[in-house]
């Protein structure tokens, strides 16, 4: 920045006895407008949603279809995941057998440890029906009334990460829902 | 010896540079900021690995939170004000041309009162409205869904053209029933696809649709 002399009485020599009048300089300390100046772009910052909402997309079945266009399904492509509360998964395939025995606990995402993780579930029943997968493989999904809509987003995605083409959201049967909550009730 | 002179200097900084830097900065960011608009409830979506943007035309949006309460947003602002015209009519809720202006300024922010408050709510002053705790549209009682009489209304106002964009918005803590009859108040009056909002997620490694997009292919979803 240039300095500009104050005009006039600033001289140098003046002689003893006159008071030297101060050169005041011209130069403003820019540190406090900085200061404001990044206190502004912190609250813009926060402010700002960097990452926008998506939209994913769902697409119901048209429900006043005839019965007897439903229930295409192949036993061998079925598979059922149940969704209970606390983020619970239960899955079967085929049928759900009277006993129960093929009804099976997982966790969301992929398999930890001893915990089987439908991510896993889903590609293994795609690599056992090969070819036929993207034809024969249905997954039914069956939240209960305490789950919640984050699940149900959860395994509508998981169904995207996995390529499976054909998937059902389905209500629950009460019978599938007392073996959920009998499940439910066994883990804390 | 002569004393050798060390030319004193100055410890002041020119904070010129740094001021035009804080500036810069501070420009970009107010300029790319996009301010949330008005909600009536706050909703954290879940997320998934959806890429799709969020269409803003046509854009029917119900917002349920996590008490369950349902809100709805529509941007088309002739059609709004039809809507709110004929459901005045038809549920005779008794509301005057003004107070349809008023709750047709509101339903920006989104409306979540039954039909039996509409009056109450467009009686308020137009700044005191956000402020109302509204208990949001009648869902769960499969003989009162009143969320279903409002698309039916819509679908009437529009002489029986869908909306092209059905948007949901819910909360990651809504319960699942509250979720389910707000599908089927849409499905009940022919509407079968929806948009669900969620923020956005990185695809997971070693997956199918990790593949399909890293290997260049055309996401069909």
């Amino acid at each position: 920045m240039a300095d500009i002399e104050s005009g006039g009485g600033g001289g140098h020599k003046k002689g003893p006895g006159v008071k030297k009048s101060k050169k005041l300089s011209t130069r403003v300390d820019l540190t406090p407008m900085v200061d404001l100046g990044f206190l502004l772009i912190t609250f813009f910052i926060f402010t700002t949603t960097m990452s926008s909402p998506t939209a994913m997309k769902l697409n119901m079945p048209d429900d006043t279809a005839k019965d007897d266009e439903k229930n295409k399904a192949k036993e061998s492509g079925a598979l059922t995941i149940l969704l209970g509360k606390n983020d619970q998964v239960f899955y079967y395939e085929g049928k759900l057998a009277e006993d129960g025995s093929n009804f099976k606990r997982a966790i969301f995402g992929r398999t930890q440890g001893e915990k089987t993780g439908i991510r896993d579930v889903i590609i293994d029943k795609k690599k056992k029906l090969g070819e036929n997968a993207d034809k024969d493989m249905v997954v039914v999904i069956k939240p209960n009334d305490e789950s919640t809509f984050k699940n149900t987003v959860d395994i509508l995605d998981e169904m995207t990460i996995n390529g499976v083409k054909k998937y059902a959201l389905v209500k629950i049967s009460d019978p599938e829902n007392q073996v959920v909550k009998i499940s439910e009730q066994g883990v804390k | 010896m002569p004393k050798v002179k060390i030319p004193r200097k100055s410890t002041h900084v020119d904070m010129t540079a740094f001021c035009d830097v804080a500036f810069l900065l501070l420009s970009f960011f107010m300029l790319a900021t996009q301010f949330k608009p008005d909600e009536a409830t706050k909703v954290e979506t879940p997320k998934s690995v959806s890429s799709d943007t969020i269409p803003t035309k046509d854009a029917f949006l119900v917002t349920f939170d996590k008490g369950g309460r349902v809100f709805i947003t529509y941007d088309d602002a002739e059609k709004k004000k039809a809507l709110l015209g004929k459901i005045n009519a038809d549920k005779a809720v008794g509301l005057t041309d003004q107070e349809i202006a008023k709750l047709n300024k509101a339903m920006e922010a989104g409306i979540g009162v039954p039909f039996n408050m509409l009056k109450s709510l467009a009686s308020k002053e137009i700044a005191e409205i956000p402020k109302v705790n509204q208990p949001g549209i009648p869902v769960t009682d499969t003989l009162n869904n009143e969320l279903k009489l409002w698309i039916a209304e819509l679908l009437a106002v529009n002489g029986g053209t869908k909306p092209k964009n059905v948007m949901l918005k819910g909360d990651n803590g809504t319960n699942y029933p509250t979720f389910i009859n707000v599908l089927d108040a849409f499905t009940k009056n022919g509407i079968y696809n929806f948009k669900l909002i969620t923020m956005p997620e990185n695809v997971p490694g070693g997956t199918y649709l990790y593949d399909e997009r890293t290997s260049g292919k055309k996401d069909k979803k």
